[in-house]
């Protein structure tokens, strides 16, 4: 897409917002149609103007830019609502889903399928009450989105190597981009490639699901989700899980 | 170029939202026109750069160990309130309504800019909201997500070391009629309803 137009009517979301000048900011969004851009919002750091306190994160809104180039002007702003502010720690794990986003999501790649799985994770975390199961269940279920999103797709149900079902009561290696090997094959498939815990069968089995009720099935799924992410970003640190831990040490 | 002229212009750019143009205009410009306000903002900054300080109880700028408003006897030092920046300090003083003490950030928690707990110093904050005096911690930071965050934490630090935390209250401004507020102002207030 080239050369001048403008875009109207498109729901988005803020990820982050920067200074710019005195009066103006640059805003991250993450739109339905056109993913992730950076957008110029004239004037809106000015005391009186009507978009200060609609250009928020976590909130639905509806956007219009125009211009050609790599930073678009915003047109227009508005609230389009629904959704509570995020409170507690509702709040840090937004700010988890929005620097994935910002650190994975290449620049106006559209990904509609994972703008809704945002929208949804966004809608739950504002009507869970701090920290709940059911906030790790979507977090869990985003995290899963965005990878297979980014053709990083997971394979749980089937073993790597085999193609044999995973069985609930063994123990698995999760090899990067190919899925689940029995421990016992794992000095035959793929030597220095494995990473991290063992993992039960069953864990895989739930994560595939999206059941979270079993403890264990919570504490190694988040270790597994937590190894890959880390693997596709490359060495990027997520300022949000350091400011996080940190607040617990507090 | 001479490389005085540079080293000034490369000095101007750690001004906020100053690049390399503008930071060019103002070294031509006091160099050019106004010789005697070069000389008054070097004076300036030398002055403020050896006496100003962070006040040691509540954090703000001060030239003393301690500011006039921590140490007046007229405070009631049971009640501290928590703001982002001194601007915001101001805004409260001008409400006539709270006689406590302050403490200010100078900032706010912005996971997202690395702006953490070690960065704001909060061990600073709760170091001095258990000082045996303070009863009550009333959060004012602001009402953004980083203001909204900065709070939580701050209260549950302060909750387990058993100090009671208050929360400003949100809503319609005063005076305030649903036709001209904005629709997230009113969708909070709606959210946030209360019994009456
Ligand atoms: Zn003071």
């Amino acid at each position: 897409m080239s050369g001048r137009q403008r875009v109207d009517g498109q729901t988005a979301f803020i990820l982050h917002s920067y200074a710019y000048s005195e009066t103006s900011l640059i805003i991250d969004v993450f739109s339905r149609d056109f993913g992730r851009l950076p957008l110029l919002a004239r004037g809106a750091r000015r005391p009186r103007s009507a978009m200060r306190g609609v250009l928020q994160a976590f909130q639905p809104l509806e956007l219009a830019w125009f211009g050609a180039g790599e930073v678009r002007t915003l047109a227009r702003a508005e609230w389009l609502g629904g959704m509570p502010m995020l409170g507690g720690t509702a709040l840090l794990l937004g700010y988890y889903l929005n620097e994935l986003l910002m650190k994975l999501l290449p620049r106006e790649d559209a990904h509609a399928a994972l703008f809704n799985a945002y929208a949804t994770t966004l809608q739950s975390l504002a009507q869970s009450r701090n920290g709940s199961v059911s906030a790790t269940t979507h977090l869990r279920q985003f995290e899963k989105a965005l990878l297979r999103e980014l053709g990083y797709g997971m394979v749980l149900e089937r073993e790597a190597v085999t193609g044999e079902a995973v069985l609930p009561d063994r123990l698995y290696h999760y090899l990067i981009e190919r899925g689940p090997v029995l421990t016992a094959a794992n000095h035959e498939v793929a030597g220095d490639q494995i990473q991290g815990q063992t993992i039960r069968g069953k864990t895989l089995l739930d994560l595939a699901r999206d059941d979270y009720a079993d403890p264990r099935t919570l504490s190694e799924s988040k270790l597994l989700m937590r190894m890959l992410i880390n693997h596709y970003l490359a060495g990027q640190a997520l300022q949000s899980r350091r400011v996080f831990l940190e607040l617990q040490e507090l | 170029m001479p490389g005085s002229l540079e080293n000034l212009i490369e000095a101007l750019r750690c001004l906020p939202s100053v690049g390399p143009k503008s930071a060019q205009r103002m070294a031509y410009y006091l160099l050019q026109r106004e010789r005697p306000g070069a000389q008054r903002l070097v004076d300036a900054l030398t002055a403020a750069l050896s006496r100003i300080r962070h006040c040691q109880r509540c954090n703000t700028f001060t030239e003393d160990e301690c500011c006039e408003r921590c140490s007046s006897a007229k405070r009631d030092p049971s009640l501290l309130c928590v703001v982002e920046m001194p601007v915001d300090l101001n805004m409260m003083e001008q409400t006539h309504a709270f006689n406590g003490l302050y403490y200010v950030l100078m900032g706010r928690l912005s996971p997202l800019d690395g702006i953490g707990p070690k960065e704001l110093k909060l061990e600073r904050l709760l170091e001095r909201a258990c000082d045996g005096a303070v009863k009550e911690v009333i959060m004012a930071t602001n009402f953004t997500n980083e203001g909204e965050a900065t709070a939580h934490y701050l209260s549950d630090l302060l909750h387990t070391r058993g100090i009671k935390v208050s929360r400003m209250a949100r809503g319609l401004p005063v005076g305030g009629e649903l036709e001209f507020t904005d629709a997230g102002t009113i969708a909070q207030a709606f959210y946030e309803r209360r019994d009456y």
